[in-house]
């Protein structure tokens, strides 16, 4: 019976029902889209670093984990004293350096002969490695995105750069330009942004980072197999605020929309309020069907924002394919707990008003 | 016949703004089981205010309501719903059917409310009740869907649903035509006939009068005459229930 009165009362006013909804909805878009899109982004990230397939990244000291963030460089001599360490197969230094032109771009320069030997070199789909100063290797996604090819032009950094060849994705970078050319570009002649270090045994990797801390003390070295984990949101405080923030504003939308319909509601069903008392309905019994109404609301919006994100996700990469939206399991779950808790605390003004509303009163308000 | 319902000495008062009103100015009243009456007075004299008093749906100023021997005008507003639940059946001038459920649902909240299961017995009751009101092939319709007869007759089953011990009417005819009227008023008396049902029926019409057993006349807050055929000096020789205070 209850259920009867709740799908009527709802039905009753279908327009306000549907922008109650769709204001859920929204909210847990919000939260599924932004999250989704600051740790996509930190996770992809993290992961293209990973398959550089390196085992130690090695960083100037006070550097970000976000590598293009880092104005600070190494001597690239480095690598020779780094060569010398015991287990060591191979060693590249790579100078990053961000198109912001359009988006935010990461381009690496690399020494291409290092770079495969850590690498284990590029999985090609067309055309060649740089031979000139003014060249550029672009990764699959990154020539899909911008429809461009081996030939076509792309001005990075104020430079205009010919395509010389596409690789498939996942090497650090979408973009790859000698490290000679990345280093005048950026003034830092001589110098490296970031070294990746490749060892015999992979199994030695600890020890190997204490032997590099010993040798250079306050530098950061990490190890690359984490490197995707170290990306996530709570390892990192500023990115865990943002997501707080973006989810605090999300959960303020939801309450705030459901107060106003509940509220809005409530006012509008004096009289029925005022009926069910006259018939022996508790206070209990008045604010569980008030709240009940507003989780519907939750659920629904909470449904459908869950599946509109999803398109929405997928519409979004493939208008933008250098994007990464992650919605995970562990965050669908959040955020329909957060439309329902938004919906609970939301209503429960009106529903206490609802309840204590006298019933002689309430059944002569016109 | 035992007394159902008795006031004594009972007393309203509302406050609006700075101005106090004195709606109900000592009323002692006995209802008997199984009565039909009707309490009749003219606009502002405080047979409404009286009626929702009775009603348990609001508490007096002064002085004491008993309902079947138990004295309920100091009870909390939780014991005074649970009053209305179980031993009250209201019905409006205004219907006040809740316009999202179709007649069906309107009477099946009730029983909800009670904490009706769908036993048979209370099935064949209510069946007998939706004969008498001739409103059975009405069921599925919602009130904008009904006349304004037919939604009185539907307030009426939802009223009496849960065998109520008191069934109050305020001014139940007051938006009916006159055969509309006749007809309600005509099942008020044959529900009081059939299954005893005690009925308090408030009205200003004088012609509602003719339909009861009883009238009662109220003017200024104070029943200013009482028409009632039995004395109570002879119900003392009858059972009489204890007054529990």
């Amino acid at each position: 019976m209850n259920k009867q009165m709740i799908i009527a009362g709802l039905k009753a006013r279908p327009v306000r029902t549907t922008v109650s909804i769709l204001a859920v909805a929204l909210e847990v878009i919000l939260i599924l889209v932004v999250v989704g899109l600051t740790s996509g982004i930190s996770d992809e990230t993290g992961r293209r670093t990973e398959g550089v397939g390196a085992d130690i990244l090695l960083q100037p000291p006070n550097s970000s984990l976000f590598l293009a963030l880092s104005n600070t460089t190494m001597p690239i001599t480095l690598r020779d004293k780094l060569r010398e360490l015991p287990g060591i197969k191979a060693v590249s230094p790579v100078q990053t350096l961000v198109n912001s032109s359009a988006g935010l771009e990461i381009i690496y320069g690399i020494e291409p002969d290092t770079f495969n030997a850590v690498s284990n070199g590029f999985i090609w789909h067309k055309g060649r490695l740089f031979n000139t100063p003014d060249e550029v290797v672009v990764d699959d996604i990154y020539a899909k995105s911008k429809g461009v090819t081996v030939g076509d032009n792309v001005e990075l950094v104020n430079h205009k750069f010919k395509v010389s060849g596409v690789v498939e994705h996942g090497k650090g970078a979408r973009l790859f330009v000698s490290l000679k050319t990345a280093q005048e570009m950026t003034g830092q002649t001589g110098k490296a942004s970031l070294f990746f270090i490749k060892l015999n045994d992979s199994d030695r990797v600890q020890t190997t980072i204490a032997e590099i801390k010993r040798l250079l003390e306050g530098y950061g070295v990490i190890p690359l197999r984490e490197y995707a984990k170290l990306m996530m949101s709570n390892n990192m405080p500023a990115l865990d605020a943002f997501i707080s923030s973006v989810v605090f504003i999300a959960l303020c939308i939801g309450v705030l929309v459901i107060f106003l319909s509940m509220y809005t509601t409530i006012t509008e069903r004096t009289r029925e309020i005022g009926i069910l008392r006259s018939l022996g309905a508790s206070k209990k019994f008045i604010v569980t069907l008030i709240f009940q109404e507003s989780a519907a609301v939750c659920c629904a919006g909470a449904l459908i924002g869950i599946g509109s994100s999803f398109v929405i996700a997928k519409t979004i990469t493939a208008v933008f394919p250098t994007l990464t939206i992650l919605i995970t399991a562990d965050w669908i779950g959040k955020a329909a707990v957060f439309a329902v808790l938004s919906g609970i605390i939301g209503s429960l003004y009106p529903s206490l008003k609802a309840a204590k509303q006298d019933p002689v009163e309430a059944l002569a308000y016109e | 016949m035992k007394t159902l319902l008795e006031t004594a000495d009972l007393r309203k008062t509302y406050r609006v703004g700075k101005i106090e009103i004195e709606a109900l100015r000592g009323v002692d009243l006995r209802i008997r089981e199984g009565e039909l009456v009707a309490i009749m007075g003219p606009s502002g004299c405080g047979k409404s205010t009286l009626m929702h008093v009775l009603g348990a749906m609001t508490k007096p100023t002064a002085g004491k309501v008993f309902i079947d021997g138990q004295e309920i005008s100091g009870m909390s507003d939780n014991e005074l719903t649970g009053i209305r639940r179980d031993r009250i059946g209201f019905v409006f001038q205004k219907f006040n059917l809740l316009p999202t459920l179709t007649a069906r649902g309107n009477i099946e909240i009730a029983r909800y409310i009670h904490g009706q299961g769908a036993s048979n017995r209370h099935d064949e009751h209510l069946r007998e009740i939706l004969q008498l009101l001739m409103i059975e092939a009405k069921m599925e319709r919602r009130p904008s869907e009904l006349s304004g007869g037919e939604q009185q007759r539907v307030a009426i089953a939802r009223a009496v649903a849960n065998k109520p011990a008191i069934l109050l009417a305020d001014e139940p005819t007051g938006s009916l035509d006159s055969k509309n009227s006749e007809v309600v008023l005509n099942m008020f008396r044959e529900l009081n006939r059939r299954f005893k049902q005690t009925i308090i029926l408030v009205t200003h019409n004088p012609e509602l009068v003719a339909f009861t057993d009883r009238l009662i006349e109220m003017r200024d807050g104070v029943i200013v005459s009482d028409n009632d055929s039995l004395s109570w000096e002879t119900e003392s020789e009858m059972a009489q229930p204890a007054r529990s205070v």
